[in-house]
């Protein structure tokens, strides 16, 4: 819980509120619903004082107040409304530049979650929630601070007991409804989100298997299974409904309360002729109006519950790198050719670099392993600078754990790997390393930007002629806007072959001199195979040392070394 | 855009419970707001009388309420049972609204569900059938906070609104013809706002959700551009696509919030405006205290549920919205396959496709383009061809599971030939055993790799027993000896008399197979 809170508040912290912008709304906030207290007071005092038919000219004064507040509230409210929105806004926008970095520097593992839908959902989802914080929770919480003050001030100047009467029962709508709203959304949050994945899974299963469940006749079972665990999460919601549905009623009870306290106070006090008609009935009707804003408390304790739950996400996801596990940067090894730099090539190193000779690799009994797992059998081989190494092996071997190894992203779990005669390190992919993942990303912008995530300078020269070795100049003549096409929308989207061919192209266009390619040939046809032997002979040619994982023994062929993880 | 989809009443049995049991409360509720209202106005009346009360100031709605509620102790203790039968309604309304809201996901949930699936491959393929995934898993919780918030309120304006309007009419005309002067404005303010700034605000919002999606995108891309050392340009741009999100944002936030405030402003000066002319009309002793004081409570009461509409128009446009996408997949006619005869045992028959072309979803090739081919028991018949241009199309017309475009498929036995859109579409789909390319295992199967799922989904296939057996690229996510291993149970199941079927790129698997077919796109002319 305590870690919750901190992780809110250090994101909003870090989202750089401006707390001068917060205080405003708040301010104008009160206004508005100020107003409103303001005009039933004064209305109160109106009607009590016109009650005694005094000449109308003493009312107008009164008469004036009552209608500034009419306007006012509709006016102030306007007002917080744009700045509150303005201010988290703002919040938001820094926050997902700052969620960006932090993702940017987190645990590779992290990272590599990131192309699921589900988690990308969320956390657009939670940076939102986080922002939703400011506007939804911290504002009207304030807000309700500050006019149940005004209230309470009012009612407690012009009769201090009616002021405590009003004070304690504002508190119980308070405070009351919070503890209760916190405790359903805490009920919603352990069993409703269990609930919630139960039911999603048992969806998804109906749909996406429907026509297997037709073929094997198990739809009834699915449809069965489907409303068991929409029972499940009904009975999860009741669970949760209850103590909201009591923070209702906690609320209309302590209105109904401060209503009958002041009215049995003042008409009281006013027949003993404490005070005169207009304090009693300005002390009676002003509970009418006085609790709007602590109404407003159920709600923002559940936005404030979402906004912690979401900042925790966030804060264990992008969880940084711990300074231990991640080596110091040290001289990066001296290349075998001697003609890269440790930083690879510059964003703007022109194409004619190669050929080079890549780094000569070698894995002395090398054995991987995601922490937790177990490692991959001892592997020992060597490619001279410019060679090709082939890994195979069996499914789920740890091909993609090896080659993650390799590229210094994991710590070996037995055994060493040199590049260029120094064993790897984590700061070596990207200047030196570059690896195309076999699920790696296509963004929705054009062909041709796509192509320059490999390198921010690759001209629309440069783009055709690997285009086209990959075998997608017609596909790419095909589309509307030639290489300037935006993919992934209109109808633009790309099949499977396609897609592992564009990926192809952008690794043969980066430009690091060491080359990790994983499992190009699972989906491939014969098209997409001739284009990946095209790919590794061009690679080749440039000098580049490769690694590329795959099933395919064909490729083998083209490998100066193989390594075999199977037993 | 309506406030309450009429389908939701018609269709969905919890809804239409609701909302007729939350009308009744809400006119219970709009009864004790009425005695309160006149009971403040019997107790504080004596204080605020110049001399002692004479007639009853509540004209016929006097009754209602006696004149003993002008002793204090009278009055509290009516206050007393008000307050505890309101306390009582909102708890009940809460508890209502909840549950229905609950009950009302979940039965469209299941209704969606059942009807996707009804509607066969084809559709899921098509841009509607991939959103409905979204819909019935977060989509329809926009529902509830329709449930339990909005629609509360829409009833309370149609129920507590009219009758406060009629009390107030019965008690002072003048503050009435205000009330009902007003009232009117609000809808037709909100309207004209809306109406002129609709356009604005769609294109504003379209502009955010882009702006969003590309941020999105930049971090789903994140792990690739690790990869190539390339993830730290983009902070920048993210901060960049942030702030022209939020000036879009701003810009139709602040037509948006034109509307709220007209309502605020109408409904708060009105209050303000009957407060004045009482208090005018107290002075001139055209109005009794005790109606002054009633008509001061109610009149901000006829104008709540109006306001707390407004205040809850985003959930109202949310659940329309998550409502919509779920009819519109109810309302989409099942074409289902297949006829009313009984299928033939395809035990030993022969598989026959003559013609048969499917058009993909976008209309522009027919993927299978025009395929005839046979398969006889106790053989292997292997599918080829490049990716997209329709082989697991082509096996699901084999399977009964959708209607193609053009041909036909099928099955030859010794009583003669039988066409598979004669049949029974479950009696002849049900006599294939099909291992799809990636298959569904119910919830056990999520934990699995996709290796492993492949070797479940195989292992059902091949020891189903079943007399065709369909298997959709059966060697992809396995290593070379499962592999073989696989390739030699798909010989062994034709060795016993099944009709085995596989669509597949593996050469080893081809080569193993007794024939091969090859599966070709067209292009639709246009």
């Amino acid at each position: 819980m305590t870690a919750a809170k901190g992780a809110l508040r250090s994101l909003l912290r870090e989202s750089d509120l401006p707390r001068r912008r917060v205080a405003l709304s708040i301010l104008t906030g009160s206004a508005a619903l100020g107003s409103a207290v303001g005009l039933s007071a004064i209305a109160a005092w109106l009607i009590a004082r016109a009650a005694g038919m005094p000449s109308p000219a003493d009312l107008a004064l009164a008469a004036v107040v009552v209608r500034f507040f009419g306007i006012g509230r509709g006016l102030f409210r306007y007002l917080e409304r744009l700045v509150s929105h303005d201010t988290a806004l703002r919040g938001v926008v820094a926050l997902r530049a700052r969620v960006y970095e932090r993702l940017a520097d987190a645990r590779v593992d992290a990272v590599l979650g990131l192309r699921r839908g589900d988690v990308l959902a969320r956390i657009g989802g939670d940076v939102d929630a986080v922002g939703d914080a400011v506007v939804r929770a911290v504002i009207p919480l304030g807000v309700a601070v500050v006019v149940s003050g005004i209230a309470v001030g009012i009612s407690g100047f012009l009769d201090p007991a009616a002021g405590v009467v009003l004070a304690a029962a504002i508190l119980v709508a308070g405070i009351g409804a919070a503890l209760l709203t916190w405790r359903s959304a805490r009920i919603a949050a352990v069993a409703g989100v269990a609930a919630d994945a139960r039911v999603a899974e048992a969806a998804l299963s109906g749909l996406d298997g429907a026509a297997e469940h037709r073929v094997w006749g198990t739809a009834a079972a699915a449809h069965d299974a489907l409303a068991e665990a929409n029972a499940a999460s009904e009975r999860a919601q009741e669970a949760a409904a209850r103590p909201a549905s009591l923070a209702a009623a906690v609320q209309q009870l302590a209105a109904g309360a401060a209503l009958i306290g002041s009215l049995a106070i003042a008409v009281t006090s006013a027949n003993a002729g404490d005070y005169g008609a207009t304090t009693a009935a300005m002390i009676s009707l002003l509970p009418l109006a006085a609790f709007e804003a602590v109404n407003a408390v159920p709600a923002a304790t559940q936005q404030l519950f979402r906004s912690q739950q979401a900042a925790r996400r966030i804060v264990a996801m992008a969880a940084a790198e711990s300074p231990a596990s991640s080596p110091s940067p040290a001289p990066a090894p001296s290349p075998a050719g001697g003609r890269y730099t440790a930083e690879g090539a510059p964003a703007g190193a022109p194409r004619g670099r190669f050929p080079v000779t890549g780094p000569a690799l070698e894995l002395d009994r090398l054995s991987a392993a995601w922490p937790g797992m177990a490692p991959t059998h001892p592997a020992t081989a060597a490619v001279p600078g410019g060679g090709v190494l082939a890994i195979v092996g069996r499914s789920g071997v740890g091909k993609t754990t090896l080659l993650l190894t390799l590229a210094g992203v994991l710590p070996p779990a037995a055994g060493e790997v040199r590049i260029g005669g120094t064993p790897t390190r984590r700061d070596l992919m990207g200047p030196t390393i570059g690896m195309t993942a076999e699920d790696a990303h296509l963004f929705g912008t054009t062909v041709l930007e796509n192509l320059r995530v490999a390198r921010g300078d690759v001209t629309e020269e440069d783009a055709r002629e690997t285009i086209a070795l990959v075998g997608l100049d017609a596909w790419v003549a095909g589309l509307p806007d030639g290489l300037d096409t935006v993919l992934g929308s209109g109808g633009n989207t790309v099949s499977g072959g396609e897609r592992r061919r564009l990926l192809l192209a952008r690794a043969l266009l980066t430009p690091q001199p060491v080359v990790l390619i994983d499992e190009p040939a699972e989906h491939l046809d014969a098209a997409g195979r001739d284009a990946l032997d095209a790919v590794l002979g061009r690679l080749r040619d440039e000098g580049r040392t490769v690694v590329i994982v795959t099933h395919h023994l064909h490729l083998t062929a083209l490998a100066d070394a193989v390594v075999s993880l199977d037993d | 855009m309506r406030p309450l989809d009429p389908r939701l009443v018609g269709r969905i049995g919890p809804a239409r419970r609701y909302i007729v049991t939350t009308a009744l409360l809400g006119l219970a509720t709009a009864v004790a707001i009425l005695f309160q209202a006149l009971l403040i106005a019997r107790a504080l009346a004596p204080v605020l009388a110049p001399a002692p009360l004479e007639e009853d100031g509540l004209g016929w709605l006097g009754t209602l309420v006696p004149e003993d509620a002008r002793e204090l102790d009278t009055a509290l203790a009516w206050l007393a049972v008000v307050v505890a039968i309101r306390v009582l309604l909102t708890w009940t309304q809460e508890r209502l609204a909840h549950r229905a809201g609950a009950r009302v996901i979940s039965e469209l949930r299941s209704q969606v569900v059942d009807h996707a699936a009804a509607l066969g491959p084809r559709w899921a393929a098509s841009g509607e059938g991939t959103a409905v995934a979204t819909t019935v898993t977060r989509g329809l919780d926009s529902l509830l906070p329709y449930f339990v918030r909005y629609l509360p309120q829409l009833l309370l304006s149609a129920t507590v609104t009219p009758l406060m309007i009629v009390v107030v009419l019965g008690l002072d005309w003048i503050s009435a013809a205000i009330v009902i002067g007003t009232l009117p404005l609000v809808p037709i303010f909100m309207i004209l706002i809306g109406y002129t700034t609709r356009d604005r605000s769609a294109r504003h919002l379209e502009a955010m959700q882009r702006l969003a999606s590309r941020t999105l995108d930049l971090i789903a891309g994140l792990p690739t551009l690790r990869a190539l050392g390339r993830e730290h340009g983009p902070a920048a741009r993210v901060r960049e696509l942030g702030d022209a999100q939020r000036r879009a944002t701003m810009g139709s936030l602040r037509v948006a919030f034109l509307s709220g405030m007209v309502l605020e402003l109408l409904t708060t000066l009105a209050v303000a405006l009957v407060a004045v002319t009482l208090g005018f009309r107290l002075v001139d002793g055209a109005v009794s205290i005790e109606t002054a004081l009633a008509v001061l409570v109610l009149a901000p009461e006829v104008y709540l549920p109006l306001r707390m509409v407004g205040t809850h128009f985003h959930a109202s446009a949310d659940g329309m919205a998550a409502a919509d996408a779920a009819f519109e997949v109810l309302e989409t006619p099942v074409a289902s396959p297949g006829g009313s005869a009984p299928a033939p045992n395809l035990a030993g028959a022969t598989l026959v496709v003559e013609d048969l072309a499917v058009a993909t979803p976008d209309g522009r090739r027919l993927a299978p383009g025009r395929l005839s081919m046979m398969a006889r028991p106790g053989t292997v018949t292997a599918l080829v061809g490049p990716n997209g241009d329709g082989k697991s199309t082509a096996l699901a017309a084999l399977m009964g599971l959708l209607t193609p475009d053009s041909g036909y498929v099928a099955a030859l036995t010794p009583e003669g030939r039988t066409d598979a859109q004669d049949v029974i579409a479950s009696d002849w789909s049900q006599q294939f055993a099909w291992a799809p390319q990636r298959p569904d295992l119910g919830p056990e199967g999520r934990t699995l790799s996709l290796g492993q799922r492949q070797r479940v989904a195989l292992d059902r296939a091949l020891s189903a027993g079943r007399p065709v057996i369909v298997l959709d690229e059966p060697t992809s996510h396995l290593d070379r000896a499962s592999r073989d291993e696989v390739i030699a149970r798909i010989g062994a199941a034709a060795a016993t008399g099944a009709t085995v079927i596989v669509a597949t790129h593996e050469a080893d698997l081809i080569a193993a197979a007794d024939t091969t077919v090859h599966v070709a796109a067209l292009e639709v002319a246009r």
